[in-house]
């Protein structure tokens, strides 16, 4: 029956067109990050094509260009991505879809179906980045697309003004039910495996080292990890965060083959694997700590020598590093347990395919480092010992500096016997080099060294720039040993960190170089606190932390008191609801007598005799006399007894008027 | 088998007729009950219903879709941005709701119409608070209604909307439905409301040919007709609302006494029955259409008409009261005692 109305409710007004397009744009910004510039200029082309529809200027596309517009699309998705099964295809084909929405908005059901895409791709964006910045972009979105879906009511809804004082109005109040829902709802954990966004570049560490990579990455201001510790906190020197062993060197590049996929399938201390099955200590010595990541794109985690996580997804390798089971996306975060090497007693002894993989070399290249070695070697000397003679060497006549020389084909030899500057990658590179070519099996181990301590808010920040590379080498009776040969020139770097190493140096390319002042370097660390809060209290507020938060809150989770804890605001809302509508549905408030006389005439009504219009009290008794004699002498009563209390102030009447009332039910006492 | 199967539908088939108007009496009854017919209605809680709207729904499935994604990405935000939008659906039917409360509906009046054609109602629309009430739409299902914003100060909007008539007499329209998806669309606020309108139908007209003028069927007894349409003056008669200004005795007003309209006859005695057995042989409804359709020509021709019916005589007369006197009588001709 309803259907039949459709014209005024279905036609899309006017004005609601530029709203929707608004709530496109706002949506679709942040998304041009990732989204492909053909998907952006399509949206544009389909944005104006509509606006010169409404302006009268050109027709609705008809079938066939609709036709051609969708396979148009889906071809360039497909190009574009070569997968679906993924986020940015994802959100780009729900971006696509308003685009190609926009060439047929014709009734409100498009709008509709328009803005209910908005809402989805605006929440999609958190699933990239999860910052204050962006959560406040989020807030903004919400009140510019709800405020498009109230200009969908009409020319007086769609000034600007108003829909969006009309739209922020209603979402405040709708914050306490989030914040409520927020911290009731329980989180239950992934439901299946969901595609993590992937294409996009990855920034930090990377799977190979090659001169000239950590240099640049000492560029970067930017934080890595966040990481607060239960417990003693390790000193500076001991603060090398591990995340990437590198073993093969082809006489340039260092790197690890097959680095993510390789090491998660080989992890170790699954129970009957090769039998590498590491025995945990119970007591002893140990850190504990939380780390939280940023996005690095890679699969890697950083952490203290010899690491356990129980943290789901997060798994140790044989290299004594952690990974997690894909890219690392978003922000993550991650528990770790790591015993310092020395505490644990090793009598292993390297097996032949560690042992060959360690000691791997080009066959050529780099003849007078080999020399030197083979010398050192002939001279009778242990591993500790060649170790110590090139640390020494190091020590003496090497240049720390950010601005290496260029090195040309046999990059070991030129940086010990002639360049003789170097970054953390020069030292490490050619320790190892060396150290293998001494027959003793080394590494290259990456990550990051040092990091800033927040006082305030108890935690290390570790930046970009405290990307570092040492050495591992094997000793039999010890084991795994940690070599930082930049130490051995700079020691403050592992003191007091880059930024005192290479005061000069440091961030010398930077555009503002804002470190120079005390006060900026304040706020970024004022801003890093406030993050480190707020992705402490937000974003990583999981299952425990609900927990935790509701055990606080209630002092035991159980369903009862969860039940009151939800119940009783709910109660409340409703009763205030309810005392409104009463309070707004009442006209004028009636003096008592004349409100217990209303309740006599509705019992009257519901009886069948309702008063008339503008009928005398006295009349309707007498009317009802007539009609209804058997209630003649009660109904009398009740009218005088209410004529005395509303016109002569008499208090006594208004008592006898309501006793009377409590017992007058005509409909059961006329049955 | 098939013989019970097939006596099965059927009698689930007659208990569904036998069931459905009783449960449409039965919510009749019920709104009868809860909002009586009254010629002046303030919509409160007690009147108006509150649903999620389609919209709403297509809202909710946004709503449930968020919430797999922040769970399969155990993404806070994602949860956050959720919960608002699960806040949005909580607090809008409160303010659908308000939006329509405290509007009073007044009927002010329901035009007579013909058969065939709309009857239109006079609604004055108003506030009782200080709430505007936007966005309301009025109308009886499956017309179109109006769309009306109840804003600024408490004057009262006046609005027109239409029924289709069908059948001549005194028509008691249905319920009009009051609605309103403000503000955002994704709630339905409603009431039915029983404004006790009440149409008078006229017949359809339906043209039997022309005028029959000079055509009598009484006993042959000459009566003198007078038409103002003629030029010879008859003399004065007491002035009645409808009668042409051109004609008002201003002379004698002036000199005291009442209005008089000043008679004119036309020189021919053509004496305009518009009679009852003039159309002997067709069927009832038929016959009074016809009839219809000469008063509206008589009137339009400006040709002083009578109207017998069985039972029922309207002197010869003109005008917009005598129109509308012959169209009542028309229309509330009984269906039933009628011989021939």
């Amino acid at each position: 029956m309803i259907r039949g109305v459709s014209q005024l409710q279905t036609l899309l007004p006017r004005e609601s067109l530029l709203w929707i397009f608004a709530a496109q744009l706002v949506v679709l910004l942040p998304h041009f990050a990732h989204l492909p510039v053909w998907l952006v200029g399509a949206w544009c082309a389909a944005v104006y094509w509509r606006y010169q529809v409404f302006l009268g200027r050109r027709e609705m596309p008809g079938k066939l260009i609709k036709l051609l517009a969708v396979s148009l699309a889906v071809a360039g998705l497909a190009l574009t991505y070569r997968r679906w099964f993924a986020l940015e295809p994802m959100v780009a084909l729900l971006a696509l879809s308003f685009t190609l929405k926009n060439i047929e908005l014709a009734s409100r059901r498009d709008a509709l179906l328009s803005l209910l895409l908005a809402y989805f791709l605006a929440a999609t964006l958190f699933v990239f980045e999860q910052t204050i910045p962006y959560a406040v972009y989020g807030i903004f979105c919400v009140v510019v697309i709800t405020a498009a879906l109230a200009a969908q009511q009409g020319r007086a809804s769609a000034r600007p003004k108003r829909a969006l004082g009309l739209s922020a109005r209603l979402l405040a109040q709708a914050v306490p039910v989030m914040l409520l829902l927020f911290v009731v709802m329980p989180r239950l954990g992934p439901l299946w495996a969901v595609p993590q966004n992937s294409s996009k570049a990855s920034t930090g560490i990377s799977d190979s080292m090659s001169p000239g990579d950590f240099s640049q990455l000492s560029k970067s201001a930017k934080p890595v990890l966040r990481i607060a510790f239960d417990g003693a906190l390790p000193p500076p020197e001991q603060r090398y965060w591990r995340g990437l062993v590198y073993t093969h060197f082809d006489g340039r590049r260092w790197s690890e083959p097959d680095a993510g996929v390789y090491r998660w399938g080989r992890s170790n201390r699954a129970p009957g694997g090769d039998g590498s099955e590491r025995p945990l200590p119970a007591v002893g010595p140990r850190y504990r700590y939380q780390v939280i990541m940023e996005p690095s794109q890679n699969p890697w985690l950083f952490a203290l020598a010899w690491p356990h996580s129980e943290t789901r997804g997060v798994r140790e390798t044989d290299d004594d590093t952690l990974v997690y089971r894909s890219p690392v996306s978003a922000r993550l975060a991650y528990a770790v347990h790591s015993w310092p090497r020395e505490s644990i007693a090793r009598a292993q002894s390297l097996n032949p395919l560690e042992q060959r993989r360690h000691l791997q070399l080009p066959a050529s290249g780099n003849p007078r480092a080999r020399q030197w070695a083979e010398a050192r070697r002939r001279e009778g000397m242990s591993a500790e010992e060649i170790s110590a003679a090139l640390l020494a060497r190091y020590n003496r006549d090497f240049t720390y500096t950010l601005r290496p020389p260029e090195l040309g084909r046999d990059t070991v030899d030129e940086f010990l016997f002639s360049t003789r500057e170097g970054f953390c990658e020069h030292f490490a590179s050619s320790y190892v080099f060396t150290m293998r070519a001494a027959g003793v099996p080394a590494r290259v181990v990456a990550g990051y060294q040092g990091g800033e301590w927040v006082a305030q808010e108890e935690y290390l920040l570790v930046r970009q720039y405290d990307a570092h590379a040492w050495a591992e080498i094997w000793l039999p009776e010890r084991g795994w040993v940690r070599v930082d040969p930049t130490a051995a020139v700079s020691p403050e770097r592992i003191r007091d960190g880059l930024q005192s190493a290479a005061a000069e140096e440091f961030m010398q390319d930077a555009l503002l170089p804002l470190h120079k002042f005390a006060f900026v370097s304040r706020l970024r660390l004022q801003w890093d606190m406030i993050n480190y809060r707020w992705y402490q209290a937000v974003v990583r507020f999981d299952h425990e932390r609900q927990q935790g938060l509701l055990q606080r809150l209630l002092g035991e989770v159980s369903p009862l008191r969860i039940a009151l804890f939800l119940g009783v605001p709910i109660l409340v809302a409703l009763l205030l609801l309810l005392a409104w509508l009463n309070l707004s549905s009442r006209g004028p408030v009636l003096p008592p007598a004349s409100r217990a006389y209303l309740r006599f005439c509705h019992r009257m009504a519901r009886a069948g005799l309702p008063r008339k219009p503008g009928e005398a009290p006295g009349d309707y008794a007498s009317r009802i006399e007539r009609e209804m004699p058997r209630l003649g002498p009660m109904v009398r009563r009740i009218t005088v007894a209410y004529e005395k209390a509303a016109y002569s102030d008499d208090e006594s009447a208004e008592k006898q008027l309501r006793k009377l009332l409590r017992s007058f039910w005509p409909l059961r006492l006329l049955r | 088998m098939a013989k019970v199967t097939s006596a099965g539908s059927a009698d689930s088939s007659g208990r569904k007729q036998f069931w459905q108007p009783l449960r449409h009496a039965r919510w009749q009854r019920w709104l009868d009950r809860r909002l009586p017919a009254a010629h002046s209605v303030t919509l409160d809680h007690r009147k108006l219903f509150v649903l999620p709207s389609g919209a709403g729904l297509g809202f909710t499935l946004v709503i449930l879709l968020l919430w797999l994604l922040g769970t399969n990405y155990e993404n806070n935000l994602v949860f956050a941005f959720d919960f608002l939008l699960v806040g949005l659906m909580v607090v809008l039917p409160v303010h659908t709701f308000a939006n329509l409360s405290g509007m009073r509906l007044q009927l002010l009046e329901a035009e007579p119409a013909f058969a065939g054609d709309y009857g239109r109602a006079k609604i004055a629309l108003t506030q009782t608070g200080k709430r505007f009430h936007e966005r309301v739409h009025l109308a009886w299902p499956s017309q179109e209604g109006a769309l009306v914003d109840v804003t600024g100060g408490r004057d009262a909007r006046d609005i027109w909307i239409d029924l289709p008539l069908l059948r001549r007499g005194r028509v008691r329209a249905p319920r009009i439905l009051v609605e309103s998806r403000f503000p955002l669309g994704l709630f339905r606020c409603w009431s039915w409301v029983d404004l006790d309108v009440e149409f008078l139908v006229y017949p359809q007209p339906k043209s039997a040919g022309p005028l029959p003028v000079g055509a009598t069927s009484g006993d042959g007894e000459h009566e003198r007709v007078y038409s103002s349409g003629g030029d010879d003056f008859v003399g004065l008669k007491i002035y009645q609302p409808g009668d042409s200004l051109r004609h008002v005795a201003w002379k004698q007003f002036a000199g005291g006494r009442d209005l008089y309209s000043k008679e004119y006859a036309s020189g021919s005695d053509a004496r305009l029955w518009l009679d009852w057995d003039l159309l002997a042989g067709r069927e009832i409804e038929t016959r009074l259409s016809n009839l219809c359709a000469w008063v509206l020509e008589a009137e339009h021709a400006q040709i002083p008409y009578g109207l017998r019916l069985p039972g029922q005589t309207l002197a010869p007369g003109l005008g917009a009261a005598h129109r509308q006197q012959a169209l009542t009588l028309l229309a509330l001709f009984p269906v039933q005692g009628v011989s021939h």
